[in-house]
C-alpha cells in the first residue's frame, strides 16, 4: 500500500520496540476511541487497549501492508473484544450491547472531561449536545456504534468499515443509517 | 406494508444522507451509488422538508458524536508500553533459548553421526584383529551403543526403587 505501511510491516516482523512505542503514541486515542465505543465500557476499554498491543507484538507478522495499519489494529482490538464477550458470555459483538454490565452507569464511558477554560455560549451547547449523544450511544447495538464510530470519527470508507467488520457492504449501510436515525430522539432531548 | 414510490423516495434520500454525514459525498461513495445522486438529493431536499429536517439533525448528531472527547490517558500509554517492551524481552529471550537448542540439537546429530562412524571402523578392524565373525563384533557395536541408555534406564527404574531421593529416604 504506503511506503509507511510496508515500513511499519518490516518493523512488525522484527518486533521493533522502538516502532511499536512510536506506533502505541500515534495511535493511542484512535484505538482508545474506538474500544470504548465498541464495549461501552472505559474501564475494559483500557484493559483490552493494553492487550490489543501486546497482540499487535505477538501477531505483527500477520500485518499484511495491502492495508491501512489503523484497520488491522482495529481488527486485532475488535477480535479481542469479541474473545473477552465470548469467555464472560456466549454471545457475539451483541453481547456488548448497553444494559448488561452499566445499567446504573449511564453516562460512564463516554464521561466528558471538564474543561478548565471558560466556555462560550456555543461551545457549552455542544458539549451538553454530545453529552446527550453520549448517553444515546450507549443505548445503541455495540455493531452500530461501532459503525457509526469508525464512519464519522474515523472517517473509514464504508468498504473499510466491511473488511474490518467482517460484513458486507449492505449491512454496514444500514448500521450507519439505523445508528443514526436511532440517535435522533436524543439529540432532539439536546435541544429541548 | 406496501411502500409507495414517495416512501422509497424518503428512504433513499435519508440512507445517502445517513451515509454521506455533514460533508458531501466522498468520491469513494460517489463511485458506488449513482454518479447523480448529489443532484438528485439536492432536488429532493429542495422540496421535501420532513427530509431536510433529517439531514439538519443527521448533521447535528454527527458534530455532537465528533464533540466528545475520548482521550488515552498518558498512564495508560506508559503502563502499555512498558507492557509491550517486557513482553518484547521475553519473546526476544525465548527465540534466543529455541536458537540455542537448535543450534545444540544439530551439533549433537552431526557428532552421533561421525562418533558412530569412527566406532564402526573401529569395531571392524577391532574384529578383523580379533579374527572374529562379523556377527559378533556388529553385535559388541550395538551392545555399545545402546549401553548407555541402558543403564541410565536402569538407574531411574532402580531410584523410583532401591536408591535414596534427594531427602536421602529409600521409597518402597
Amino acid at each position: 500500500m504506503t511506503q509507511e505501511s510496508t515500513e511499519i510491516a518490516r518493523g512488525l516482523r522484527r518486533r521493533d520496540p522502538d516502532l511499536l512505542d512510536r506506533l502505541i503514541e500515534q495511535y493511542q486515542h484512535r484505538l482508545l476511541r474506538y474500544l470504548v465505543y465498541l464495549t461501552g465500557r472505559r474501564e475494559l476499554a483500557e484493559d483490552l487497549f493494553q492487550e490489543t498491543w501486546i497482540r499487535v507484538l505477538e501477531r505483527g507478522h500477520q500485518f499484511n501492508d495491502k492495508y491501512a495499519f489503523s484497520t488491522w489494529l482495529f481488527s486485532v482490538a475488535r477480535n479481542l473484544a469479541i474473545d473477552y464477550m465470548r469467555r464472560k458470555q456466549p454471545a457475539s459483538l451483541d453481547g456488548l450491547m448497553n444494559g448488561k454490565d452499566n445499567d446504573n452507569n449511564d453516562a460512564a464511558p463516554f464521561d466528558l472531561p471538564a474543561t478548565g477554560r471558560p466556555s462560550a455560549f456555543d461551545l457549552t451547547l455542544q458539549r451538553e449536545q454530545g453529552e446527550h449523544i453520549a448517553a444515546g450511544m450507549q443505548h445503541l447495538p455495540a455493531e452500530y456504534r461501532e459503525a457509526l464510530m469508525l464512519r464519522f470519527q474515523e472517517g473509514m470508507s464504508l468498504e473499510e468499515i466491511a473488511t474490518l467488520a467482517r460484513v458486507p457492504l449492505g449491512t454496514v449501510k444500514s448500521r450507519i443509517y439505523r445508528g443514526l436515525s436511532a440517535l435522533e430522539p436524543w439529540l432532539k432531548g439536546a435541544q429541548l | 406494508m406496501k411502500t409507495t414510490p414517495n416512501n422509497d423516495a424518503h428512504e433513499r434520500a435519508r440512507q445517502l444522507i445517513a451515509l454521506s454525514g455533514p460533508e458531501a459525498l466522498s468520491a469513494a461513495d460517489r463511485r458506488q451509488d449513482q454518479p447523480s445522486s448529489n443532484a438528485w438529493l439536492a432536488a429532493h431536499l429542495e422540496t421535501c422538508a420532513s427530509c431536510r429536517a433529517f439531514a439538519e439533525n443527521a448533521a447535528e448528531t454527527i458534530r455532537g458524536l465528533r464533540s466528545i472527547p475520548i482521550a488515552a490517558e498518558r498512564s495508560l500509554v506508559s503502563t502499555t508500553q512498558m507492557r509491550v517492551r517486557r513482553r518484547a524481552l521475553e519473546l526476544q529471550r525465548h527465540r534466543e533459548r529455541l536458537w540455542m537448542v537448535s543450534v545444540s540439537c544439530t551439533a549433537v546429530t552431526l557428532c552421533a553421526l561421525l562418533s558412530t562412524v569412527a566406532l564402526w571402523r573401529g569395531f571392524e578392524w577391532l574384529g578383523a584383529r580379533a579374527q572374529l565373525p562379523s556377527s559378533v563384533w556388529q553385535v559388541a557395536f550395538l551392545v555399545f551403543c545402546v549401553m548407555p541408555a541402558l543403564v541410565a534406564a536402569i538407574l531411574l527404574l532402580a531410584k523410583d526403587t532401591h536408591l535414596p531421593d534427594h531427602t536421602g529416604s529409600y521409597q518402597g
